[in-house]
């Protein structure tokens, strides 16, 4: 760490991320396959620009979470499971045909909520029954539950009508579409209170990726603050998920390109990689929208195609100057 | 623990400030009400409804239709609202639609729903069984205004198919195995219209009830259900020719099934055959000109 960071430098670098994110924001709501006009403008692109903003903050921070609890860096918002827990829930909407709507939200959501929630709660339930090793234990039942649950997936789709599976199979590659103001207000709440509440255990977070001795030696409480650091940063996650569908890569990218660009201090790269997970889900699903017009492409793919190479130049550039994780 | 109690406060405010700006919100209906409108201006999310609205003359009327649409010819020259499957709703809105017409698939349903939470009028009809597409017609002749029209097309369509059962007559039926897909194998099943198409031409679906609606199936059951006709629609407009030539190629190696020795192999216009729309009788015509060549010249 070259530079210590003081609160002005923080303030000042979210500053400038934020008025960088409301710059994207009001060029991307002009771009579109239609000429803007008013209804356009407020109903149909304004609402999915928000909606990208919320969802590709949500993921960046889980994942900075994620990869720091789990002292991984291939983790990501979907390692424990919920992906799988969320597309089951929401594959078991669409087959049952339940038709009603909690809060303005469909079944899928609904369902997709809960099953991401309850595949968290499984991980983990299982992950301390496996005893000391924490960590392992939970990555190995995360991953055991993810590929089971994948194939009750598979085999659900493969007992569905056809025009069920194509709905699954869009929500699964990520579906954004605009939604009600009064939904992305709720979307906007929870994920705010959740990076705020992030944000004030971040010192821990810092204290804990260093190990959990070293952390213990400072003082602080492991259990206490990891099941915390979990609970938010699923639940985040399960109301992305809820909100939009799997999108891949935003969660697992973002975080290490911020971490490379500006190191691993969590005070900082927390807030900063919920901005520019925004951004760049925001962009991402603009162009989602405006490659194939008047027809969309599944926001994932234009999340990993652009974001992978762009990773990758970061990877080769700044992973030299700093170490890996940077320790 | 004091800033927990300022995250805290915040979450309250921001519900409370949630629902004062926004009230709880009614679920609104879908306005699926088939009141007489004097829609000027639809959009139809879907081919065969294309088809059907051209059929009831309202062709001036149609502002926008999907990249599918492609019948009549004059269909494909309308503004396009994206595809089937994923139909763009700003070109929807983009449209000034006043009526917009889907079919009840998820995706289609869903922008069905996106349009009413806008205040747009939609209505959607499930076209999923012959009895279902008289049904959607009527709606769709009332919901614009020309239900006399829509009468007329539905008495016809059924006249026409009751012309051909009385050709037919009562002769024996013959076993068809309906391809949907041949790389993996895919054929139609028991409960589907084109099971439906089948019985009205004269035949009989070779495969016998299944779980699937179109089961995936091995070549041990081509063989054993014996088929006298295979027929397989084409996907779009390719080279019905070249079609069938691959087509032939491809089941020489079921050399033990009736329909492959006879060489009873029918490549056929796939647009016809699996769109539920005003081309049913059409549909049902050429079928029935695959499994009885004879009796059906043309």
């Amino acid at each position: 760490m070259k530079e210590l960071l003081t609160p002005k430098k923080l303030i000042v670098k979210i500053a400038t991320a934020l008025a960088l994110l409301a710059v994207v924001m009001v060029v991307c709501s002009l771009i579109g396959s239609q000429k803007t006009s008013y209804g356009i403008f407020v109903h149909v692109r304004l609402p999915r620009v928000i909606l990208a903003c919320i969802v590709g903050a949500a993921l960046a921070c889980a994942g900075v979470v994620f990869q720091s609890l789990l002292r991984n860096p291939l983790a990501d918002p979907y390692i424990l499971g919920i992906s799988s827990g969320a597309g089951l829930g929401a594959i078991i909407a669409v087959i049952s045909g339940v038709n009603w709507t909690l809060w303005g939200r469909s079944p899928i959501a609904v369902f997709a909520f809960a099953g991401a929630l309850g595949t968290v709660w499984l991980v983990w339930f299982i992950g301390r029954l496996a005893g000391k090793s924490h960590v392992t234990g939970l990555l190995l039942a995360g991953v055991v539950v993810n590929a089971f649950f994948s194939a009750v997936i598979m085999f659900l789709t493969s007992i569905a009508k056809s025009d069920q599976v194509y709905s699954t199979i869009f929500w699964l590659m990520g579906n954004m579409t605009e939604e009600d103001f009064f939904v992305l207000w709720f979307g906007v709440g929870c994920v705010a209170a959740g990076m705020l509440a992030l944000f004030y255990i971040s010192p821990q977070l810092n204290a804990l990726s260093f190990g959990e001795d070293d952390a213990r030696s400072m003082g602080v409480n492991i259990a206490g603050t990891r099941i915390i650091a979990f609970a938010i940063a699923a639940a985040i996650t399960a109301v992305a998920v809820s909100l939009s569908g799997l999108i891949g890569f935003v969660g697992l990218i973002i975080p290490h390109g911020v971490r490379l660009v500006f190191g691993p201090d969590h005070r900082q790269l927390l807030p900063l990689s919920g901005i520019v997970g925004a951004i760049f889900l925001v962009a991402a699903d603009t162009l989602a929208r405006i490659i194939v017009a008047p027809a969309q492409l599944p926001v994932g793919v234009v999340t990993a195609i652009v974001g992978g190479p762009f990773f990758l130049v970061l990877l080769v550039k700044y992973s030299r100057r700093i170490g890996w994780l940077g320790k | 623990m004091n800033k927990w109690w300022w995250l805290f406060l915040f979450i309250l405010f921001w519900t409370g400030a949630g629902f004062a700006i926004f009230g709880v919100k009614q679920n609104q209906d879908l306005g699926n009400t088939c009141l007489p409108i004097h829609a000027e201006r639809i959009v139809s999310a879907a081919p065969n409804l294309t088809e059907i609205l051209f059929a009831l003359g309202l062709e001036e009327k149609i502002v926008g239709v999907t990249a599918h649409c492609n019948y009549p010819p004059a269909a494909a020259k309308k503004t396009k609202i994206g595809t089937f499957w994923q139909p763009d709703i700003e070109a929807v809105i983009a449209a000034k639609p006043d009526l917009v017409i889907t079919v009840g698939f998820e995706q289609q349903k869903n922008l069905a729903e996106r349009l009413n939470r806008l205040g747009y009028k939609t209505l959607t009809v499930n076209i999923e069984k012959i009895s279902d597409l008289f049904e959607a017609i009527k709606k769709i002749g009332i919901a614009t205004g020309r239900e006399y029209d829509a009468n007329i097309m539905v008495r016809s369509i059924k006249n026409r198919l009751d012309e051909m059962a009385a050709l037919i007559g009562t002769k024996d039926k013959v076993s068809v195995l309906w391809v949907v897909q041949r790389e993996p194998l895919r054929v139609a099943g028991r409960d589907t219209f084109i099971n439906e198409i089948i019985e009205l031409a004269g035949g009989e679906n070779a495969m016998g009830p299944t779980v699937y609606k179109y089961p995936p199936i091995g070549a041990e059951q081509v063989i054993a259900c014996k088929p006298d006709v295979i027929i397989q629609p084409t996907m779009g407009q390719e080279n019905l020719a070249e079609q069938q030539e691959k087509a032939l190629r491809y089941w020489r190696r079921f050399s033990g099934a009736p329909a492959v020795k006879d060489g009873r192999i029918y490549v056929i216009n796939g647009d016809i055959v699996s769109r539920l729309g005003p081309r049913l009788p059409e549909a049902a015509e050429t079928i029935a000109g695959c499994l009885r060549p004879k009796l059906f010249k043309n």
